[in-house]
């Protein structure tokens, strides 16, 4: 691949804890890359050592050919938008947008003209000449998001830019993001703790634990193949089971793994009075269960089973089909041997 | 309803003692200022402007208040110069020294002005610098007595800024470290800022100890002037006071002001 952003072997300790143990990406030009982790993976971390706020300790940064390392953060045509939006409060969201521009020195006409395409591609023109303290948290953020790409930078760093945002917005200023980022085609590094962020998104996921990327791939190899016990419980509510527990669902396994992973949905949901007989067939298994709890989750009813001593979560369609399954109740499982991921050793 | 209503009688009342409490000694000093003949009497018999006349006509007096105030405005303009660049590169910069900051900045309030008067003279009476009994030797332990305030003003105006995210932003945007602190941060503490030169000034104008040893025999400030006349007569002593009061008054008014316009501008 060639790549437009590279990461050598990138590492940064502060005092005697190492965040960054070696992080190695290629990002390609006009491609959303997702860096997905806990707190404390050292991705917030990844993305200021690339803007130039935190000094490598080693590896190198090259974007678009040219070694990062040793430039001030000014010089590196890199744009960034932070959690807190850190929008300037003595100036308007025009002036704002515009600033970046003013340290060039461009003509006031031209930044002008430039502030007013920016905030039309956000959707804010009737906000120029207010400030940052009336506008909404999600008025704000893009207002940083187009003060960011006023100065048309090579690369877009987006720090956690929705955490500080409600539900609502949050899920729609997504979508606006990724619309603008396809439009632009500006190549950008989304750091984030959120996974349906981060599957909805990008066009690639890296998963980092511990300062090191433990997993890439599109959302949906992210999503149905996680590789790792860390990858899997990160994911959402995959069904980690030791090899044991494995074997007592299955009877049978495949491979010699430690760690087997289920997803929620690909258990089937029988109640007692139903036949089971069309759930039957090769590599699919009837079990018994019982109810522990039931939770709405709207388009979804999420359901704790145990079954031959395993606990597991199960997503099933809120498609009133199985209304009388309730706390404390008997129902049969089908499962699908063919469903059932075997976990790599973390580290591995 | 009622319950609020009972609170809101409850805390009146309690500030409104707060304020009799404060204010009494200050009403029967202005009163005392305008009093002519007063003996027996719940309120003077007669009421005059002789005191304020004869003070307004001393020299002397307006010779001090203008040392105070030549002497108070350098130091605060000293401090703001070295104190805004020093606490914003600690701020940003160096976070790491801010404990060893703060345990500085208090010192001036754990030597006592007498220690400190007495340590400053003898220091500064021969050697090398030889400045005691001089103004300069006061500006110096003025900036000293205004360290807490300016350091804790101006670090508390940075960090409710969020002064190191504006720099970090201001700096991926182009701007180098003077431009941008010139252009996003400076501008957004200035209503800080301006708190705390008020009480800086309003310190420096009150303070005796420092002023009446070191230069109290050679340079009349007000506290000094104030001092020298209590003894002569408690009417002039009274309207000294007084005219001390509306004088700080005024001048807070002022910077007040001033801080509300650019207050208002920055929030827009």
């Amino acid at each position: 691949m060639n790549s437009y952003l590279e990461l050598q072997s990138v590492r940064k300790r502060f005092g005697n804890a190492a965040v960054l143990n070696g992080v190695h990406l290629d990002v390609a030009e006009g491609e959303l890359v997702t860096l997905l982790g806990p707190s404390g993976c050292g991705k917030s971390t990844l993305l200021r050592c690339i803007a130039g706020l935190a000094v490598l300790d080693g590896g190198r940064i090259v974007l678009q050919g040219r070694d990062l390392g040793g430039l001030a953060p000014r010089e590196r045509q890199v744009g960034m938008v932070f959690q807190s939006f850190a929008l300037f409060p003595n100036l308007t969201a025009g002036e704002n947008v515009e600033y970046g521009l003013r340290m060039r020195g461009e003509s006031k006409r031209g930044r002008r003209r430039r502030a007013e395409e920016l905030l039309a591609l956000v959707d804010l023109e009737d906000k120029r000449d207010v400030y940052p303290h009336h506008l909404s948290g999600g008025q704000q953020q893009r207002i940083a998001l187009a003060r960011s790409l006023a100065v048309q930078p090579k690369l877009l760093l987006l720090d956690e830019p929705l955490s500080a945002l409600d539900a609502q917005i949050r899920k729609n200023l997504r979508s606006e993001i990724r619309s603008i980022q396809q439009r632009l085609n500006m190549t950008t590094l989304f750091v984030t703790h959120d996974q349906e962020e981060a599957l909805t998104m990008s066009d690639r996921v890296c998963i980092m634990n511990k300062g090191v990327i433990v997993q890439e791939g599109t959302p949906e190899q992210i999503y149905m193949t996680p590789r790792t016990e860390f990858a899997a419980r990160f994911m959402g509510s995959y069904n980690v089971m030791t090899r044991p527990e494995a074997l007592r669902l299955f009877g049978s396994l495949e491979g010699s793994s430690d760690s087997y992973a289920l997803r929620p949905e690909s258990v089937k949901l029988i109640g007692m009075e139903e036949d089971p007989s069309g759930h039957a067939g090769r590599g699919k298994r009837i079990v018994d269960g019982t109810v522990d709890s039931v939770s709405v989750l709207g388009t979804i009813v999420r359901y704790s089973i145990e079954a031959a001593g395993v606990k597991l979560t199960i997503d099933a369609l809120n498609d009133g089909r199985l209304i009388g399954i309730g706390e404390r109740r008997n129902v049969r499982l089908a499962l699908d041997c063919s469903q059932l991921l075997q976990l790599e050793k973390e580290g591995a | 309803m009622t319950e609020r209503n009972q609170a809101g009688w409850g805390h009146r009342t309690l500030q409104s003692l707060l304020l009799l409490y404060l204010l009494l000694p200050l009403a029967a000093t202005a009163v005392y200022a305008f009093a002519g003949d007063w003996q027996d009497t719940v309120l003077p018999k007669q009421w005059t402007l002789e005191w304020f006349e004869s003070l307004f006509q001393d020299t002397r007096f307006l010779e001090a208040l203008w040392n105070s105030l030549y002497l108070c405005s350098i130091s605060v303009a000293l401090s703001l110069a070295v104190m805004i660049p020093a606490v914003f590169v600690l701020t940003v910069y160096a976070p790491r020294l801010e404990s060893l900051m703060k345990g500085i900045v208090v010192l001036p309030y754990a030597v006592p002005g007498v220690v400190a008067a007495v340590g400053l003279i003898r220091t500064y009476s021969g050697g090398p610098i030889d400045i005691a009994g001089t103004a300069y030797l006061l500006v110096g332990a003025y900036f000293v007595a205004i360290l807490p305030y300016m350091y804790q003003g101006i670090r508390n105006s940075l960090l409710t800024v969020s002064a190191p995210e504006l720099m970090q932003a201001a700096g991926l945007l182009g701007a180098g470290p003077v431009r941008a602190f010139l252009t996003v941060v400076l501008p957004n503490i200035v209503p800080g800022i301006l708190v705390s030169t008020l009480l800086s000034f309003s310190v420096l104008f009150g303070e005796f100890v420092l002023t009446n040893m070191l230069v109290g025999a050679h340079l009349q400030t007000v506290q000094v002037y104030l001092s020298r006349r209590m003894g002569e007569s408690g009417h002039l002593a009274s309207a000294i006071a007084i005219s001390y009061f509306a004088f700080i008054l005024i001048l807070s008014m002022v910077l007040m002001k001033l801080g509300q316009t650019k207050g208002r501008r920055v929030r827009g």
